[in-house]
């Protein structure tokens, strides 16, 4: 049967998004496959260590980049997350000095708030109401 | 000096204007989506969620629909399935765990549980035995 085992998204730098990915998101270092310049690199959430892996994709392809920035600077999230209080996880992250581009915020079922994961991308927090 | 919205934020805003429906649905739904997950152990009929949204049986699935996207009876199921799942790492046996998520029947709760997961209870039990050696 077919199924989701791997999703992705584009870092302008592995070892930088591996840290912040585990250190600061709270994600665990999965598989760490060296090639060549670059490495196969996923996490996993603690709480669901053998579902989906976050692929940490070295973004190694020039129109991938304009793809990155146009998002990015338009605040536009790449992915999102879900976690169980988006403001908790807000006031956290603030502490480990992570900046935010939209605060905690409610939109019909769900709170959500983005932040800027340093190698990119925009990423959403969300949770349901 | 508060930041400007990003584009992506703004879009949210309109959106919000535009398509959703008035705050006091989301409240009702909400209360009623609580109400699931606090009492997930027992067997709740439809009427009862309804009432503690203060809503008739039809406008109720209606608005639950409109807001989550499924209808509060698929939305119980996958609760109880996650719950199930839950459970069944921490060790519980497979009767009791369809106990303890609202199930009155082995037969229904594990149909249910394989549909959602794709393994049987004790299949997913003796998998996740297996990974965490």
């Amino acid at each position: 049967m077919i199924r989701i085992s791997v999703t992705s998204v584009m870092v302008d730098d592995q070892d930088k998004a591996l840290q912040f990915y585990t250190e600061k998101l709270g994600f665990i270092e999965k598989t760490n496959i060296p090639m060549g310049e670059h490495k196969w690199l996923t996490v996993v959430s603690p709480k669901e260590q053998n579902g989906v892996e976050l692929l940490l994709e070295p973004l190694g392809f020039e129109p991938a980049k304009v793809f990155q920035k146009a998002c990015k600077d338009a605040g536009m999230p790449y992915t999102m997350f879900e976690v169980e209080d988006v403001e908790k996880e807000y006031d956290r992250l603030k502490g480990l000095g992570v900046e935010f581009s939209v605060e905690p915020k409610e939109a019909g079922t769900v709170m959500f708030a983005v932040l800027d994961d340093t190698c990119g991308n925009n990423i959403q927090l969300v949770q349901t109401l | 000096m508060p930041k400007s919205k990003t584009y992506f934020e703004q879009q949210v805003d309109k959106i919000s204007k535009e398509v959703f429906q008035p705050k006091y649905y989301y409240i009702q739904a909400r209360q009623s989506k609580a109400f699931m997950e606090e009492n997930l152990s027992e067997k709740i009929e439809l009427n009862r969620i309804a009432a503690a949204a203060f809503m008739s049986r039809f406008h109720y699935i209606r608005i639950f629909k409109q807001v989550y996207g499924v209808t509060p009876r698929e939305y119980l199921k996958g609760l109880r399935i996650n719950k199930a799942k839950e459970l069944l790492k921490q060790g519980l046996s497979v009767t009791q765990v369809c106990f303890d998520v609202g199930y009155e029947s082995l037969p229904t709760f594990s149909n249910a549980f394989k549909k959602g997961t794709g393994h049987s209870p004790s299949a997913y039990q003796e998998l996740n035995k297996s990974n965490q050696e």
